[in-house]
């Protein structure tokens, strides 16, 4: 059957597949704007910096960490073919496998000196893994032989391709070293004024700070909301409860942030007020800060955390609530015993997922928490957020192709490999508990 | 053994009180929790009636030296028949020649380009009531050698000086108090009847008590006059409101009440004849025919009711476009509220068949091959990825010109297109939920009459699943109606003064828009408290909009899922 038979028999899964395909590309069309336009920013930081200008040159790759790199990838196959790799008769290799005691001592000895004398780590820790691999080759070439059970742990595998990944990003990158050092290692984040320092920490910190204070306030009340619905609540009290929940999912987070401003911002300045006078805190307190930023935005998650909860515990069956309180145990231990731990997966999926949400968070941040990137401790002073310096960079005059507007997509994609992770991880957990009931 | 007794009494009676404790403890907690909602919900809602800005204008205070003074005011304090809105501007001139004390009234029209000037002499001033037209300057002439002094005694402050340079940045104008509301009821008292009637329906149909139903027996046999009477009722209803829109709403009530009240006498009646007494409340439900339609109307009727209150209010805020930074009272969330209706049709024509293709694709027709995998985990995590990222990629995208971008600009255009790609996952999960509730049994009925797979799709799933489709589209456009942050990357701007031109990025033309959360975004940022209670009306808007989304939503699903089981 030709191409376009198949065409015309199946012409509806043809264009609903070319429907779902479009998740792929809008995906591909995410990944490829931010990392092209941050890759431009990291090139034109290190070209504006004199560190060297930028062209596709590899030379990276040749240096100590690429051989390390290479290294890394020869004791990946190594590992990958050691369960097929089969001497059953004594050959000449047996000298190589198995050497005199000594030789091996001699050998460990040296990994420990050479040490102190490469002056790349990659590629000593390479050293060590050829070591290690050549030790587990020859065990397995001797389990062979005896006729026993090969163990099937990928982990060391898995190890070394981390670790060949690792050498490859960093003989890759090596030539923006200095522009991703300044990006994430350094704390000074000011892109307008000259000199401009590219130091994402400063906004990384009030994520932090934003994002863990929301879950601080939004887990307990979460999931005692979830509980409290699920275990002990009338029926009635559910039914209003459940939709109103999914009402507050729905405000807009502009009008949360525009609370947080105009009725949060001045109580947290009170309190600030009372550590100042106390001393606890050295500046004066202003009306946008973190901690301002933190109690909205888990207000925000409140509902998303109970609501996931709650579904987490309904999720858990209900014999096992029954044999709990037939083995004569109470509500209460049937509570924190029995359902707790059945759906602590779901309860942690839920976490995670706040979590993304609190980090991903943009215009309740960039009206509660300010738009000063400064990194410091003292949550009562105005900070910035990446999503809040995004929206804030944005919202002026920018020409396309200037450093300042390549800024945004190197921080975009920090966020937005942030909030992969935990998202991915989130999900994991959630369909793993899916799976369990 | 009784020492063994007495043990365990103690330790039982120690576990009831760590038992009470502890679940005392973990509802107060819920409580704590709910009521930190309550309180949220309260404080979004209530400080948000607008008072107008209130208290103390301070006076602007000059002496003339020279023979020429300028003052000029921003905003006009009449309305168009001339009458004044605001307290009248006026200024108390005095100066020491015979300590001559004179009262001159200025009222600023809306016209442009109206000039008046007010000459000082001897004999004190040439006029005593002046009009000038918005924005225009004001001179005061003097002939006198002695000082004048100027002192504004009510009004709004002048925004300038004599050198011409702004006095205050900004100011606030007792002008056009958001709510207007001239007394009076905003529903006639027959239509307050209506709507009375049709709640108690409602409740009589979802919790029936016997001694009610007993009365009703009695009108068995005469549904007849019932249904006249309810429909002579709604025709004097319309009559007596002059066929405004809340009297037809009330008519429509009328009808639907008179046709709930025949159904129930003929449900009671079917009960009684099938042998059950009228005490068993509970069978009532299974007599009643198209109970559940009847009802979804009345409630869908009742919530839409509510809605149409504002209309009988003028609210300026609602129909005014956005006037200038000096006058926050007099303007409005017109251009707002049309950029979120056509971004939100924009993103809801691109997305809603990707996505529901993607669905029945994902549910439907793929086997679970490496891709498909793929893209379902693609799905679940772009509905997790910062709205803020897409907005990036609309930016590069859409918006910019070169490359893989397409060129829109910062228009309408491409902001629906940003939108619908952020609102793609959410409804491809909704979809694959509402595919999956379909039960198998219904497509196996179908394959074995002779159905290829697109006919059973097309036929016999689709229809099943589109009431579950349906709510996750709306719960997904209320979401995206509400999110600013993709739309400030993609450049939506604060100050429009005109409609916005919804193709405007492909033909060319004025590209700028704006959203209700962007002006919310905007006016929230602006220094002057002003600014803050307009912030606080366009919340208010938005929350209701989105209330009346979100209930359909639940209604709609509430009723298919209580005929689905």
């Amino acid at each position: 059957m030709s191409f376009l038979e198949y065409l015309k028999n199946n012409r509806a899964r043809v264009i609903l597949f070319l429907t779902s395909f479009s998740v792929i590309l809008i995906t591909l069309g995410i990944i490829q704007t931010l990392l092209f336009e941050s890759i431009n920013f990291f090139s034109e930081l290190a070209e504006s910096r004199g560190w060297f200008t930028f062209d596709w040159d590899l030379a990276g790759i040749t240096s100590g960490t690429g051989i390390a790199a290479a290294i890394f990838l020869l004791v990946y196959i190594a590992e990958l073919l050691i369960t097929k790799f089969t001497i059953e008769q004594e050959t000449k290799l047996d000298i190589i496998l198995f050497p005199k005691q000594f030789v091996i001592y001699i050998a460990a000895a040296l990994l420990v000196v050479q040490f102190f004398v490469l002056d790349t780590l990659l590629m000593g820790v390479a050293f060590v893994f050829v070591f290690i691999t050549w030790r587990r080759l020859a065990s397995a070439v001797n389990k062979q032989r005896y006729g026993m059970q090969l163990s099937d742990s990928t982990l060391w595998r898995n190890i070394s391709l981390g670790f060949f990944l690792i050498a490859l990003a960093k003989s890759i990158t090596m030539n923006y070293g200095g522009a991703l050092g300044e990006f994430f290692l350094t704390t000074n984040w000011n892109p307008a004024l000259k000199p401009v320092s590219f130091g994402v920490n400063s906004l990384l910190l009030t994520t932090l700070q934003v994002a863990f204070g929301a879950l601080i306030i939004a887990v307990p009340l979460g999931v005692g909301c979830a509980i409290y619905l699920s275990e002990y609540a009338p029926p009635r009290l559910v039914a209003v409860v459940k939709p109103t929940l999914e009402l507050l999912a729905g405000i807009p987070s502009v009008v949360y942030g525009f609370f947080a401003f105009i009725y949060i911002g001045p109580l947290v300045v009170e309190l600030g007020e009372y550590f100042y006078a106390n001393g606890w805190i050295d500046e004066p307190p202003n009306v946008l800060n973190p901690i301002n930023g933190a109690i909205v935005v888990g207000v925000m998650i409140l509902p998303l955390i109970a609501s996931m909860s709650e579904d987490a515990l309904r999720a858990v069956p209900n014999e096992l609530r029954e044999g709990s309180l037939a083995l004569g145990a109470t509500k209460i231990e049937t509570t924190f015993k029995v359902m707790i731990q059945a759906s602590l997966s779901g309860i942690i999926a839920s976490i995670i997922l706040a979590l993304s949400r609190a980090v991903g968070e943009t215009m309740a941040v960039t009206l509660a928490v300010g738009t000063v990137a400064v990194f410091t401790a003292n949550m009562f002073l105005p900070a910035q957020t990446m999503t809040a310096y995004i929206a804030q960079r944005v919202g002026g005059d920018l020409p396309f192709g200037e450093i300042g507007y390549l800024t945004i997509f190197a921080v975009g994609l920090y966020l937005f490999v942030i909030t992969l992770t935990l998202n991915l991880i989130g999900n994991r957990v959630l369909a793993a508990y899916r799976e369990a009931y | 053994m009784k020492d063994i007794d007495n043990l365990q009494k103690r330790s039982r009676k120690l576990r009831d009180f760590a038992e009470t404790m502890g679940s005392s403890g973990l509802a107060f907690t819920g409580l704590v929790g709910l009521l930190f909602l309550a309180i949220l919900v309260w404080q979004i809602t209530a400080p948000t009636f607008i008072d107008g800005e209130s208290g103390e204008i301070p006076a602007a205070n000059e002496f003339i030296t020279e023979s020429d003074y300028e003052m000029e005011w921003d905003y006009p304090n009449t309305d168009s028949n001339g009458a004044l809105t605001t307290d009248a501007i006026v200024l108390e001139i005095s100066w020491d020649g015979g300590d001559e004390v004179h009262e001159l009234q200025i009222n600023i029209i809306s016209e442009r380009d109206i000039y008046e000037d007010v000459y000082i002499n001897e004999s004190g001033l040439s006029t005593n009531i002046v009009e000038i037209g918005r924005k225009t300057k004001f001179h005061l002439y003097s002939s006198l050698t002695e000082v004048v002094l100027v002192i504004q005694n009510s009004g709004p402050v002048p925004s300038a000086d004599e050198t011409g340079k702004p006095l205050v940045s900004s100011f606030v104008i007792e002008y056009d108090i958001a709510v207007v509301y001239d007394g009076g009821l905003v529903f006639e008292p027959l239509e307050i009847i209506a709507y009375a009637t049709l709640i108690f329906l409602v409740i009589i149909y979802r919790a029936p008590k016997s001694n009610i139903l007993e009365f009703m027996h009695k009108l068995v046999g005469k549904e007849r006059m019932v249904l006249a009477i309810f429909y002579a009722l709604a025709l004097v209803t319309t009559i007596a409101g002059g066929l405004s829109v809340p009297s037809t709403l009330a008519a429509l009530c009328w009808i639907l009440a008179a046709r709930m009240m025949s159904a129930l006498i003929k449900g009671i009646e079917r009960m009684l004849h099938s042998g059950r007494k009228l005490s068993e409340v509970s069978r009532l439900k299974h007599s009643i025919s198209n109970r559940d339609g009847l009802l979804m109307w009345s409630s869908m009727l009742l919530v839409t009711s509510t809605l149409f209150i504002p209309l009988e209010i003028y609210i300026p805020f609602l129909t005014e476009r956005y006037q200038d930074i000096f006058s926050p009272y007099s303007s409005g969330i017109r251009a707002a509220f049309y950029g979120t209706i056509w971004v939100m049709l924009i993103a809801m024509i691109s997305s809603v068949p990707i996505s529901v293709g993607a669905a029945i694709y994902l549910e439907e027709y793929a086997k679970p091959t490496k891709t498909t995998k793929l893209i379902q985990a693609l799905v679940t995590n772009l509905a997790g990825v910062p709205s803020i990222v897409f907005g990036m990629f609309g930016l590069a995208i859409f918006v910019k010109q070169g490359g893989i971008g397409w060129g829109l600009g910062p228009s309408i255009l491409a902001a629906g297109l940003t939108m619908g790609v952020m609102a793609m996952p959410i409804i491809v999960l909704a979809s694959q939920e509402a595919l999956r509730s379909v039960p198998r049994s219904l497509r196996e009925s179908a394959y074995g009459v002779g159905c290829t797979q697109w006919q059973v799709t097309k036929d016999h799933v689709l229809p099943s699943a589109m009431p579950g489709i349906m709510t996750g589209s709306i719960l997904a456009m209320s979401r995206i109606m509400g999110e600013a942050a993709p739309l400030v990357v993609v450049g939506a701007t604060a100050m429009i003064v005109f409609d916005p031109e919804p193709l405007a990025g492909l033909f060319g033309g004025n590209v700028n828009f704006t959203v209700i959360p962007i002006q919310i975004y905007f006016w929230t940022s602006e220094p002057d408290p002003a600014w803050h209670a307009m912030a606080a009306a366009a919340s208010i808007s938005l929350i209701a909009l989105l209330v009346a989304m979100n209930s359909i939503a639940i209604v709609l699903r509430q009723h298919f899922r209580r005929r689905l089981n």
